[in-house]
């Protein structure tokens, strides 16, 4: 009758795996427990359902309580209990706390009509007025998807992506992240109508009673008008091959858009594959995928191209950067199949892998190549780079000496964050200005961040732009390895960035300069920047694209130490137009609640400001709103730091008392989570007001100093669990009567 | 193109009657000779001045860049005179492009389809970027150790040549097969061996653009012809 105890915990253990890991989708804990719980009273109910069964049931525990043949078991138990209580006690001790929670309503119920630039729309339109005209015939369709392209490609592309699929440029830097139009939970859920509110009214437009919302969707009304919108609308559904939901099934049924003629769909398999480099059939691909930035005439003067720095290539002239062939030679047909696949990390070139298939991939190179007459005549004679060299030490000392020796930080800097000289204009081929590349940024690299990629790059310099080939112009062949070595070791291949940020007490006094030990051993959280995109003038190329927050705080006082790369300083005292600039933004009501709208907050929730100006210093300011900002001055700025510029990139610290006299100012709560925004401003490139770099909202939180709790008390858990053990066992010895006096 | 600025004691027009009235160079049975000088009426634009941000110990505190250098007497420098279509004689000597103090030497360098050894005799990075169309673009960069390199333009061509390194720095490549010469300070020039008979004679200059004549030239003998190009 042992068995009905070894029965009970089968059971027990066989639910637990089926719950866990049978059951798909994964349950929450909670109802994990719930159900574990209602399971163990079953077996409970089980084995008690009469005597013998219970005393069965039971027996092997009086055993191991009480039985002199039972002590090893005894034993072992007693230690393994308390070393599992004592674990659990210390990591429930120490326990992190968890970000809060943030409620989103999705789908809020709209109007039935809106207000737009004076005039009423009815928002539950079936017919659309483009969409009335678009179905009339094919000309009319071509007109309005071309128009609606080009709204698209020139505003919305930033934040949803080339590929409608919430992947743009932008996306990383704004919560919530930017719809996602390829789903099928997105619009193919919602009305033509409901889009246009949306769009007109953007995040600002969204109801009060389902806040909170900081969404960065912009309010288009001011710029563009009604047709632009409806036509923007049809190029979402039409490219996206979604049809909208219509209200009334009486309505008349919208005739489904014809997809786009897809090389696959046209040919049988074998056909196409033999005829995929027919430049005639890449002509619906690029018509439909790559006018939109390269222009219908390949020039790269497509609607998009003016706000698009690196600006997308003019393929009339025949030159690529990312080739595997010698200087001025052509590239191959699989370094263009390779760029349409992957990408170029770090511009507007998205990578089409996922949405072209491999015969529309060829068919577009080929009708890419018929653009450069000179393709014809010449092929190119492909770089013959040298045998690899592994990376090590020795490699990466060389190349750091080669990197000066070749000089390349005249270009790139000494740090290689691509500050060159200033003064320096560089102009690619069409004299466009151009950048050098960031070397500490290698998921910025337009070839690729690996190794090899480094050491092609060298040997055949990036056409069109000022980066020449060193092929033959490096002391030894294997120099090429050395330097691509070094260049790959100057920073990590993917940004790891931080979701919040922890506030870790300091003892003793920090110090205000930057470049002090105590700020390069705390490891830094990495925030992206992104361009302001939201309200005008709209910045589509920002400069600074991430910031490196450190902090530590005293009972006194808070401590920001921020990083980030900026090729230029500007500093109005040194003759700079505009000082380049970055704050740090808080929530002026306080910390709990709803957070203020990101960009600066608004009349009804303001936000204040910690600033630091090249040429001023640090400062203070509160605003309401972009372009409404009021700095404090005076005796009313309490906050100091130190700034310093080297190689390419800013250090600063900046502190500040946790609470001050100023009701204006935001007090630091302890030990509670409160929201957190960054601003950057190149002002060598012109930032100023809105044309900003920008984050969203994140969370930080003073961490209070380590408690003594961790190291008290699991061992009063671990004591106080074998004196139960000890009494327990006692007991029962005592209760069977027992003739030994064994304490154990 | 870069001049540096010379001073005005040359009786430019002294020089320009020798050049007139003298006939130097062979005198061959074949061909004639076709001299003349090209000059800039209304004012000369002031050179601008650029200030240097890299290695000043080489290249000087500023330079000063004279798109359209003309010397005294009015005689435009740096022009190419041509005569396009004939066949001239290949050009004695090496073409050779020298990177001195941060400037081309010679700012413009007629040489025949063929090699051009390029020189870098400042010991710090340049690189020779040319936007050729008929030929490949090159762009190589050429540090320091690296004195001399060879590169081939096969095709005729007018190609112009930056370093990117230093953005001041421009020079032109002509690389032609045609009799070709580049005007002097004082605007004149001398082409040699051109065939006998009626050609059209061109001039070009990178900003105040093109302009043809047509002269006879008549065997050992010297055709004279002069241009005026304006803004």
């Amino acid at each position: 009758m042992r068995g009905k105890f070894l029965q009970a915990i089968l059971v027990l253990v066989a639910a637990f795996v089926v719950f866990k890991f049978v059951i798909r989708p994964p349950m929450p804990f909670s109802l994990l427990s719930l159900y574990m719980a209602i399971t163990l009273l079953a077996v409970l109910l089980y084995v008690s359902s009469d005597s013998d069964s219970w005393r069965a049931f039971v027996q092997p525990i009086w055993a191991t309580l009480a039985e002199p043949g039972w002590r090893p078991l005894r034993l072992a138990l007693g230690i393994l209990l308390p070393v599992l209580v004592g674990y659990y006690a210390y990591s429930q001790a120490g326990a992190t706390v968890g970000a809060p929670l943030e409620l989103r309503a999705i789908h809020p119920a709209p109007p039935p009509t809106i207000s737009f630039r004076g005039k009423t729309i009815d928002l539950q339109v079936t017919d659309t007025p483009v969409r009335k005209d678009a179905v009339a015939n094919a000309q009319n369709r071509a007109k309005h998807l071309a128009a609606g392209g080009a709204v698209y490609i020139q505003n919305c592309v930033y934040c949803h992506g080339d590929n409608l699929d919430g992947g743009g440029h932008f996306a990383h830097g704004f919560n919530p992240a930017p719809a996602n139009f390829v789903d099928p939970g997105t619009i193919a859920q919602l009305s033509e109508g409901y889009l246009f509110w949306r769009i007109a009214k953007g995040g600002p437009g969204l109801p009060k009673e389902s806040a909170p919302w900081n969404s960065a969707m912009p309010a288009w009304e001011d710029r563009l008008t009604e047709e632009e919108i409806w036509q923007v609308i049809y190029y979402l559904y039409a490219t996206t091959g979604q049809r909208p939901r219509v209200m009334d099934a009486g309505h008349a049924v919208l005739p489904r858009e014809p997809a786009a003629p897809s090389v696959a769909s046209v040919l049988a398999p074998r056909e196409a594959a033999a005829q995929a480099a027919d430049e005639n059939r890449g002509k619906p691909v690029y018509e439909q995928k790559c006018a939109l930035c390269h222009g219908a005439s390949g020039k790269g003067d497509g609607p998009a191209a003016e706000r698009l720095l690196p600006r997308p290539r003019d393929f009339t002239a025949g030159k690529y950067k990312i080739r595997s062939t010698l200087s001025g030679q052509p590239p191959s047909d699989e370094d263009l199949v390779r760029v349409v696949k992957a990408g170029m990390p770090g511009t507007s070139m998205p990578a089409w892998e996922k949405v072209l298939k491999d015969d529309e991939v060829r068919a577009v190179v080929a009708y890419v190549k018929a653009f450069f007459p000179g393709f014809k005549e010449a092929k190119g004679e492909a770089a013959k780079v040298p045998p690899e060299v592994k990376s090590d030490e020795k490699s990466i000392a060389r190349g750091k000496e080669m990197f000066e020796a070749i000089e390349c930080h005249k270009c790139h800097g000494q740090a290689g964050r691509g500050d060159p000289a200033p003064g320096s204009d560089l102009k690619d081929d069409w004299g466009h200005p151009i950048r050098p590349a960031n070397l500490t940024k290698p998921w910025t690299f337009r070839g690729g961040p690996e190794r090899k990629d480094l050491a092609m790059r060298l040997s055949t310099g990036l056409a069109g732009s000022p980066m020449p080939t060193f092929f033959d112009s490096v002391e030894k062949p294997e120099d090429l390895w050395h330097l691509a070595n070094y260049v790959r070791s100057l920073g990590p291949d993917r940004p790891s960035w931080a979701t919040f940020l922890t506030v870790r007490p300091a003892t003793g006094d920090v110090p205000s300069d930057p470049n002090a030990k105590v700020w390069r051993d705390l490891p830094g959280a990495n925030l992206p920047l992104v361009g302001q995109v939201i309200v005008d003038p709209r910045n589509f190329n920002p400069t600074v694209d991430m910031i490196t927050v450190r902090a530590v705080h005293t009972p006194q006082e808070v401590v920001f130490h921020l990083t980030w790369d900026d090729p230029t300083p500007s500093d109005p005292t040194k003759g700079a137009p505009k000082p380049d600039v970055v704050a740090l933004q808080f929530p002026r009501g306080g910390a709990g609640g709803e957070r203020p709208y990101f960009l600066m907050g608004d009349g009804g929730k303001p936000v204040y400001l910690l600033t630091w100006r090249a040429g001023s210093g640090v400062g203070e300011a509160t605003a309401a709103g972009i372009g409404k900002v009021t700095p404090q001055t005076g005796e009313a700025v309490q906050a100091k730091g130190e700034v310093v510029y080297e190689a390419g990139q800013y250090r600063a610290t900046i502190r500040r008392p946790l609470k001050t006299a100023d009701q204006a100012d935001f007090a630091f709560p302890a030990d509670q989570f409160f929201p957190i925004a960054f601003w950057a401003w190149d002002g060598g490139e012109g930032e100023e007001g809105a044309k900003a770099a920008v984050s969203a909202w994140y969370y930080v939180r003073l961490e209070a100093p380590a408690s003594k709790r961790q190291f008290v008390i699991p061992p009063i858990a671990v004591l106080g669990t074998a004196l139960l053990e000890v009494g327990l066992s006692r007991w029962a010895q005592r209760r069977r009567g027992g003739a030994t006096q064994e304490p154990r | 193109m870069h001049r540096s600025r010379i001073p005005a004691t040359l009786v430019g027009g002294l020089a320009v009657a020798v050049a007139l009235l003298g006939s130097s160079g062979p005198v061959e049975a074949q061909g004639g000779t076709i001299a003349g000088e090209v000059k800039f009426s209304g004012t000369a634009p002031a050179p601008k001045v650029v200030k240097v941000n890299k290695d000043v110990e080489v290249c000087g505190q500023e330079k000063k860049i004279a798109e359209v250098a003309v010397g005294a007497g009015g005689g435009l420098a740096n022009a190419i005179v041509s005569v396009p279509g004939a066949k001239g004689a290949k050009p004695a000597g090496k073409a050779v492009l020298d990177q001195k103090g941060c400037e081309f030497r010679p700012p413009v360098l007629v040489m025949a389809p063929g090699d051009l050894e390029i020189l870098n005799s400042d010991g710090v990075l340049h690189n020779i970027h040319t936007f050729s169309t008929a030929n490949p673009a090159v762009n190589k960069a050429q540090p320091k150790f690296k004195k001399s390199m060879t590169e081939k333009f096969a095709k005729p061509e007018v190609i112009k040549v930056q370093c990117d390194a230093h953005s001041w720095m421009l020079g032109w490549l002509v690389v032609t097969e045609a009799p070709t010469a580049v005007t002097d300070d004082k605007g004149s020039f001398k082409l040699e061996n051109v065939p006998a008979g009626k050609h059209k004679v061109e001039v070009l200059h990178p900003i105040l653009g093109k302009q043809t004549k047509e002269v006879e030239v008549k065997a050992g003998q010297e055709a004279k012809v002069s241009f005026e190009l304006k803004k």
